[in-house]
């Protein structure tokens, strides 16, 4: 089983050590992560669990674990603990290009890209983006960014983060830009949190109110899709949609696939197992904007059902 | 009853001491200088053993090779593939591989020598082969069943066969930035930067770098120094961990060593506290041939590899800037929290914006904690502007000249780095003559050899490998250059107290040399030949050229 590693980028202060804090505390999952400054992440003692070189282990199950120099020799190691984690989180440095790490982290055997995050200081960015040592810099950091969340918007004004935003969508235009909501990078994650059948009992369900910044609707598939049409219909997703991630079954032979889609990056790769009936579910999960017609476009998917057109959605 | 005392006697002594600037007599009691001068200085010394043998040689004060890295010692456990010919430890001098033929036949010999594993080799150099570039095809002729692994002389590029690149991963990697790719745009086998190059020595080369600093590597390190005329050198990226300190003290300890040692910290490879506590923890362990005072800060990469962060108009050819390595704002912290420590710092910077940065946080960090003598140094510094010199002067640092660069890159800095202006500026040892600012001249070594007379040569010269004078305003004399790769280097590691120069109450380092730099055509400077060199008052001769 391959285990996914999602990056987090950000400058130095933009909260990526708090969201990495907040995600061991709170992980539902057993997840390891990689950070640059071992010193900085405060994990609670009461959690930890045991500490060897260069590792603590938290007895909720998670991990976290000093980046060295080799990338792919912290991940080597964690693939490699019994039992491996489920997710793996790593730091990118303050000054580095989060998609570079992501590059490398594609190499490795046992893991796959899940998705590049930045964090954005809602408060900072545009000074930051201003400064003449930082500006490449930052710009680097959410040139192949799949989302950019904004951190510390608490603390901003309603105008500091439409400046941040103008700011950002100066850089790239169209890019998924989301507040990072009090929960924290959980819902962001990918598919360690979406077991083939889990979103079934109604965790996030369609109907269900925006829920901490984000908007959750999950949509149960009634058949197998067609890969060409999914491919489109997920494209045709609009901007709103910060993440999709679940399970359907694909063209004649209804072949079980995992479907992930990152900001504007798209993953579908074929599942080894077979779904447990009802199980062809994907979760969206997007700003508090995002229509439900998305749930019509995912419904274009439908292989071979002329009757399948979305009802008064876009296509 | 006191310690014998041996006199040494020499065509000409040049001692570094303006006040003295020549002798022919030099004294030694107990591995140090008892008196320098004539025979009228020597005559009340009391009985002496007069040692006559280099009575038709020029005596300098042992060389200081203020930036090197012992690695170059390792290095040489793989063949030297490099454009100019290169002596080994053992002395041998291997030639020149001229183009690419010549790299992929010295290749097939290794490869028929070692009929297993895999092939890994270094110094490779494709700059003056007519724009062409080594082919994953090319090194496939060497094995396509075993991984063929080419480091460049820079140290920033590597090329893979195509067995190597499909075991790195590189094959299946469709857009990986530092994959140099052809016009069809298939991977080249060419690779940069240093997350390839590590994944490269962790996947397919594990062999390639477990090489330690152990005994083998300081001893091939020493044999280099000895024929370089070295006494003093600096290992300018240290990991300070247990093994690598027992390799420098079991080395130092041994009396046969022929060579004081200056690791410099790397702040990079420590936390700041953790850093600071294992700097203060081995300082005292120092003896008078290992000191522990230095830590080396990096601020960005290389100017040829592109990686350096440089003020407008930024790269030549349009590339996009360097990187940092570390943030300005956290550089200022690391900077406060080294010098607080009372640590000599020494700040890697290759590009100009990376060098005002270190200066502007090293400017805060004197003003919040003025500290008298400090010696703060600047390490390659290779492009600041004469108003940045300024500063540079103002707050008292010193800076290390990457003179040999002007050789070996100057006419990649000219088309590619910088163009024709800028260039004749880079390493600008006249600049920091005339504004008074302490600087050493430097080898970088295994970037290029360990060989102070020829970087002397490269500061006087500054000539390109393709025979331009690169920044005539830049060039200093010979005497100026001598003095840069003695007592210039020491004043930078703070040890100008102890080395450097020639002068009663110093430890008796020397170099002795076949020929009299300052009495031969400048241009000769480089070919000048080391008869011996002496430490602590032992002389420890050059053995014949193999």
């Amino acid at each position: 089983m391959s285990i996914p590693v999602t990056i987090l980028g950000g400058f130095l202060g933009a909260g990526k050590t708090t969201a990495l804090n907040a995600l061991l505390r709170q992980a539902e999952t057993r997840i390891a992560v990689l950070v640059n400054d071992f010193g900085a992440v405060n994990i609670d003692a009461a959690l930890i669990a045991a500490r060897q070189s260069g590792m603590v282990s938290l007895s909720n199950g998670c991990v976290c674990c000093a980046l060295g120099p080799d990338l792919g020799e912290g991940i080597a190691r964690l693939v490699a603990l019994d039992p491996p984690p489920q997710q793996i989180l790593v730091e990118a440095s303050g000054v580095g290009d989060p998609w570079r790490i992501a590059q490398l982290a594609r190499l490795e055997v046992g893991v796959h890209l899940d998705a590049v995050l930045t964090l954005a200081d809602a408060q900072r960015f545009p000074a930051l983006l201003a400064d003449r040592w930082l500006s490449d810099t930052l710009e680097r950091q959410v040139a192949r960014a799949d989302l950019v969340l904004l951190s510390h918007a608490d603390l901003a004004t309603e105008a500091e983060i439409r400046a941040t935003r103008a700011a950002l969508a100066g850089l790239r235009p169209g890019l998924p830009v989301a507040l990072l909501p009090p929960e924290g990078l959980p819902p962001l994650l990918g598919a360690a949190r979406v077991q083939p059948g889990r979103e079934r009992a109604g965790r996030f369900h369609a109907d269900a109110p925006t829920a901490h910044g984000f908007r959750h609707l999950l949509w149960t598939a009634p058949g197998p899709l067609d890969h060409d049409r999914l491919m489109r219909a997920l494209e045709a997703l609009p901007e709103s949609v910060l993440r999709l991630k679940g399970f359907c079954r694909l063209g004649p032979k209804a072949t079980p696939h995992l479907v992930q889609r990152a900001g504007r990056r798209v993953e579908l790769r074929p599942w080894p197992e077979p779904l447990p009936a009802g199980a062809d579910a994907l979760v969206l999960i997007g700003t508090p904007e995002m229509p439900d017609a998305v749930l019509g476009t995912l419904r274009a998917a439908l292989h071979a059902h002329p009757e399948s057109h979305p009802r008064g959605g876009p296509t | 009853m006191p310690a014998p005392v041996t006199i040494f006697t020499a065509r000409r002594i040049l001692t570094m001491d303006p006040a003295r600037p020549e002798a022919t007599h030099v004294a030694v009691r107990e591995s140090r200088i008892l008196a320098v001068g004539g025979e009228a200085e020597m005559a009340d010394l009391g009985p002496a053993t007069l040692d006559r043998r280099f009575a038709d040689k020029v005596i300098l004060p042992g060389f200081v090779e203020g930036h090197s890295h012992l690695h170059e010692g390792a290095a040489w456990r793989d063949p030297y593939l490099g454009f100019f010919e290169r002596r080994d430890p053992e002395g041998k001098v291997w030639p020149g591989l001229k183009d690419i033929a010549a790299v992929v036949a010295r290749l097939r010999e290794v490869a028929a020598e070692k009929p297993e594993g895999s092939i890994t080799a270094w110094g490779f150099d494709p700059i003056y082969f007519g724009g062409r570039r080594m082919k994953r095809a090319d090194l496939d002729e060497v094995s396509q069943t075993r991984p063929v692994v080419v480091t460049h002389a820079s140290g920033h590029i590597m090329n893979l066969n195509s067995v190597a690149m499909a075991l790195a991963g590189f094959d299946r990697a469709n857009d990986l930035d530092g994959l140099v790719r052809d016009e069809a745009g298939a991977p080249t086998g060419e690779i940069l930067g240093p997350e390839l190059m590590g994944r490269v020595r962790r996947v397919v080369v594990p062999d390639m770098f477990s090489r330690t600093l152990d005994a083998g590597a300081l001893d091939r390190f020493a044999k280099l120094a000895r024929q370089a005329g070295v006494t003093t050198a600096t290992d300018l990226v240290s990991d300070m961990s247990e093994a690598t300190v027992a390799s420098y003290r079991a080395a130092t300890e041994g009396a046969d060593f022929p060579l004081r040692l200056v690791p410099a910290l790397a702040a990079r490879m420590f936390g700041q506290d953790e850093g600071i506590a294992r700097l203060e923890e081995l300082r005292p362990t120092s003896t008078e041939k290992l000191h522990f005072k230095l830590v080396k800060l990096v601020v960005d990469g290389s100017i040829q590899g592109f990686t350096a962060r440089l003020r407008w108009p930024g790269y030549h050819n349009g590339a996009p800037n360097g990187l940092w390595y570390v943030a300005p704002s956290e550089l200022g912290a690391i900077v406060g929290a080294w010098h607080r420590a009372g640590a000599l710092l020494h700040i890697h910077t290759n590009g100009d914006e990376a060098s005002e940065v270190a200066v502007e946080m090293l400017e805060r960090a004197l003003t919040a904690h003025p500290r008298p003598d400090h010696r703060h140094t600047l390490q390659h510094c290779q492009m600041p502007d004469p108003a940045l010199f300024r500063r540079i002067k103002a707050l008292g640092l010193c800076v290390n000249l990457f003179a040999n660069h002007i050789f070996y890159w100057g006419e990649e800095h000219v088309a590619q780095t910088m163009g024709l202006a800028r260039a004749q500026r880079m390493d600008a040892c006249g600049t920091a003559l005339r504004l008074g600012i302490p600087f050493g001249i430097h080898s970088d070594a295994p970037v290029t050899p360990l060989a102070p007379l020829f970087t002397a040569w490269c500061a006087v010269m500054r000539l390109t490998a393709k025979g331009r004078v690169l920044g005539e305003g830049e060039r200093i004399e010979v005497a100026e250059a001598l003095r840069a790769i003695t007592l210039g280097a020491a004043y930078t590691l703070k040890l100008d107290h102890l080395v450097g120069s020639i002068e009663a109450g110093k430890l008796a380092d020397f170099a002795v040399l076949d020929e009299d730099p300052l009495a031969i055509e400048p241009m000769r400077l480089k070919d000048v030949t080391i008869s011996a060199t002496v430490l602590g008052g032992r002389v420890f001769p050059v053995p014949p050229t193999a």
